[in-house]
């Protein structure tokens, strides 16, 4: 989505469509807000909706390290994980309201990010993912061993947030757009901060390492710190997602912290596009939603999201947000 | 001039991917659009009764998901056929929860936000039921789950709503413990599943052991779905136990019995599965499984004494070529059944009304009577403790096992409403 080559700046100015795209990549983070903010009309229940936002969310914290930064961690359903569970026993076991609930559950995730990250962030390629992989398999193990605050096997149940409690308003999450747009304010608010992140200079310092870490290090760039604070940060936004999660389902399901759920973030990104801003919500989109429909009609949808995948993989590496921009500003 | 051609060129490229991303979007759009105009023809008249129903139909129980939908469809087919209520006829929406918690959470609210389902009935799991019940207890919905647990009970996760159309573990453990510890001997070893519904078991067996002075003798636990028990085996067989309880599912419970027979365990103790399920029995083969004795809420041989199970197998034959229905399959009928005769009882299908009528109900749908107890909404029920046959004893390949005991219906096989957390 760079239009920093002038050149290319040259031909795109005049054609309305691709106007359009430099339109909206200068304002990225309004066109993605416009468009999620009509989207529970366009889709045929509210709670897949919530879904999507949710895991698109989660898929734009993964796509920080895996799109950006170019490292693919297999290992980000701890911190989303983590995020659920923080702020689910902070409100079954301890009473926390929900606001500052869902603060510890971000802080959770970010210290499980910087413990992970600590430890992985030094090896590279598939080592990285395979030692992502190990440490979020223990932080599951551990979570399922504590039954007495995790629930185990059954998960953790109770996480009821129905009234919000805020002064001047009455709203109850038991609606389901008024638990669309609650959830819909959080992720606006990440995705602006995300996107502030992107155009600060440690975003291009992420674009950079992973264009050239050796041509980095030579910038001047300490590449061991720029990396963990990276994942960090994306551990963060991860926990955000996983908090969110409890309370839009009131339940959390260890399934949120099994590797099936890392996977997701990487199928999300892959399909929307890793790189791109939208990306992951087009990816979150397309995939929940073929899940969705596809499920109704045949008990094989693996087969048939599989094989989407496999095609979109070999024909549009880009993925469809990635290929649709690259498209339009040819 | 070189770059005219290029330019020309780069413009039919740019219009050619214009159109075409233009109509993608038309594509896309119409799509998105269509969707849920679909649905909505998809969902029938607003008038029906309809009853959403969340298995696992992909996953490793598919097989008993599928057939608890066909035998809640025959339930539903049966109240139609009876002329519904008042005219009005029941529909049943059958959703893939996957087997996991968080898939069923989503589509229990879909079925209630979209489908705008009157009632919930179904699961396979403890972790699913107890999800779809948090669900539905918070939106004032009906559930009636069909799969064994025994925290659904507990005061913590009941509602008004709740209802408990299947067996617990610790009814089943209980039942089967009774019956044989004092035919075995004291000597008692467990082979746990690492999860809730293996320490449950556990639990069950443990409190009915207690009235017979059982002694413990080795307690092993292995991870859910193992492929190789050889080495918990042999810690069991050191331990020189005159019963070992199997206290695992499916696969599990296939796999170690396969080879525990093949160790020659069974000659060395009389071996114990809480939940023995026909299907499992079926694919596992007749060797694996003889002499086993466990815990079931049915078999289909009971239709030689017992009426309802009569009707139930000759409606389920007429449509699964003569095939007999499974235990599980037995719940989905139930569940369903019981539920819309609750709705008929009430006359209405608005949820107070029902909730009365379902707590008042007695009902015999499949196996003999069959209640609600008031506390915890858990059916008290028969229990059958069944003998798998060997090879040469079956008269057909549908004939598993022997029913060699039945556990009347009674509360006194439960734990009591003050110990689940109640009051009164």
């Amino acid at each position: 989505m760079s239009l920093a080559n002038p050149q290319e700046r040259l031909t795109v100015s005049g054609r309305r469509l691709a106007g359009l795209v430099s339109l909206m990549a200068r304002h990225r983070v309004a066109a993605v807000l416009g468009f999620l903010l009509i989207f529970p009309f366009l889709l045929p229940y509210e709670a897949l909706a919530v879904n999507i936002l949710i895991y698109g969310l989660y898929a734009l914290g993964f796509n920080m390290v895996f799109g950006y930064m170019g490292v693919l961690s297999f290992g980000h359903a701890a911190f989303f994980g983590l995020g659920s569970y923080a702020t689910g026993i902070a409100i079954v076991h301890y009473g926390v309201p929900w606001l500052p609930a869902i603060g510890i559950g971000i802080v959770a995730a970010g210290l499980g990010a910087a413990v992970i990250g600590g430890l992985a962030i030094r090896t590279r390629g598939i080592y990285f993912a395979m030692v992502t992989l190990a440490l979020s398999q223990c932080v599951y193990y551990l979570v399922y061993q504590m039954e007495d605050l995790s629930g185990g096997e059954n998960g953790l149940r109770g996480v009821d947030v129905y009234d919000l409690n805020i002064p001047g308003l009455e709203l109850t999450l038991i609606d389901p757009l008024t638990k669309y747009y609650f959830v819909f304010a959080f992720v606006a608010l990440a995705v602006w901060l995300f996107s502030r992140l992107l155009a600060s200079p440690f975003g291009a310092v992420l674009e950079a390492l992973r264009e050239n870490e050796s041509r980095a290090r030579a910038c001047g760039t300490d590449v061991a710190m720029s990396k963990w604070l990276a994942f960090v940060i994306s551990g963060l936004f991860c926990g955000l997602a996983g908090a969110l999660n409890a309370i839009h389902l009131t339940i959390v399901p260890i399934e949120s912290l099994h590797y099936h759920t890392s996977g997701l973030a990487v199928m999300m990104a892959l399909l929307g596009g890793m790189g791109t801003f939208f990306g992951p919500f087009v990816g979150a989109l397309t995939f929940l939603m073929l899940e969705d429909v596809i499920t109704l009609v045949t008990v094989h949808w693996q087969l048939f999201v599989g094989a989407l995948f496999v095609f979109f993989i070999l024909f549009f590496p880009r993925g469809i947000w990635g290929t649709l921009l690259h498209w339009l500003s040819r | 001039m070189g770059d005219d051609v290029k330019s020309k060129l780069g413009k039919t490229a740019q219009r050619f991917s214009r159109r075409s991303v233009l109509k993608t979007t038309a594509a896309g759009a119409a799509a998105v659009a269509a969707g849920p105009a679909l649905f909505n023809i998809a969902r029938a008249a607003d008038h029906n009764i309809r009853i959403g129903f969340p298995v696992p139909l992909t996953g490793p129980y598919g097989s008993e998901a599928q057939e608890q939908a066909r035998c809640a469809q025959i339930a539903v087919d049966q109240f139609n056929a009876a002329g519904g209520l008042n005219g009005r006829m029941a529909e049943l929406l059958v959703r893939d929860d996957k087997l996991k918690p968080g898939e069923a959470a989503t589509r229990t609210l879909e079925l209630i936000e979209k489908d705008k389902v009157h009632y919930v009935c179904g699961s396979l799991s403890a972790s699913v039921q107890l999800s779809v019940n948090a669900v539905t207890k918070a939106r004032g919905i009906i559930y009636v789950s069909i799969s064994q647990s025994d925290a659904i009970n507990e005061a913590k996760d009941f509602s008004k709503y709740t209802f408990h159309e299947a067996m617990n573990p610790h009814m089943t453990a209980g039942a089967v413990g009774r019956y044989a510890f004092p035919q075995f001997g004291k000597r008692v070893a467990f082979l746990i599943a690492d999860y809730a519904y293996g320490h449950e078991m556990v639990r069950g067996f443990k409190r009915a052991g207690e009235a017979h002075g059982i002694e413990v003798v080795a307690e092993v636990t292995h991870p859910l779905a193992s492929k190789d028990f050889s080495t918990f085996l042999p810690q069991i067989m050191a331990a020189r136990p005159d019963v070992l309880c199997l206290c695992n599912f499916g696969y599990d419970q296939m796999n170690s019995l396969k080879q525990a027979t093949g160790f020659g365990m069974k000659q060395q103790m009389q071996i114990l599965a809480p939940a023995l399920l026909y299907n499992q029995r079926r694919a596992g083969g007749a060797a694996a499984y003889e002499g086993v004795i466990g815990g079931a809420n049915y078999h289909w041989t009971l239709e030689s004494s017992v009426p309802s199970a009569k009707a139930f197998n000759d409606a389920y034959r007429a449509e699964n070529d003569g095939a007999p229905p499974s235990d599980y399959g037995a719940y989905g009928y139930a569940g369903v059944g019981a539920l819309l005769d609750g709705v008929k009882k009430a006359g209405t299908t608005d949820t107070d009304a029902v909730i009365t009528a379902l707590e008042a109900l007695k009902y015999d749908k499949y196996k003999g009577t069959q209640y609600y107890r008031k506390c915890d909404h858990q059916s008290v029920q028969s229990v059958f403790i069944v003998k798998s046959k060997s090879e040469s004893e079956m008269a057909n390949e549908y004939d598993v096992f022997d029913i060699v005991h039945t556990d009347p219906a009674s509360e006194d096989i439960l734990r009591s409403c003050a110990e689940l957390g109640h009051e009164a």
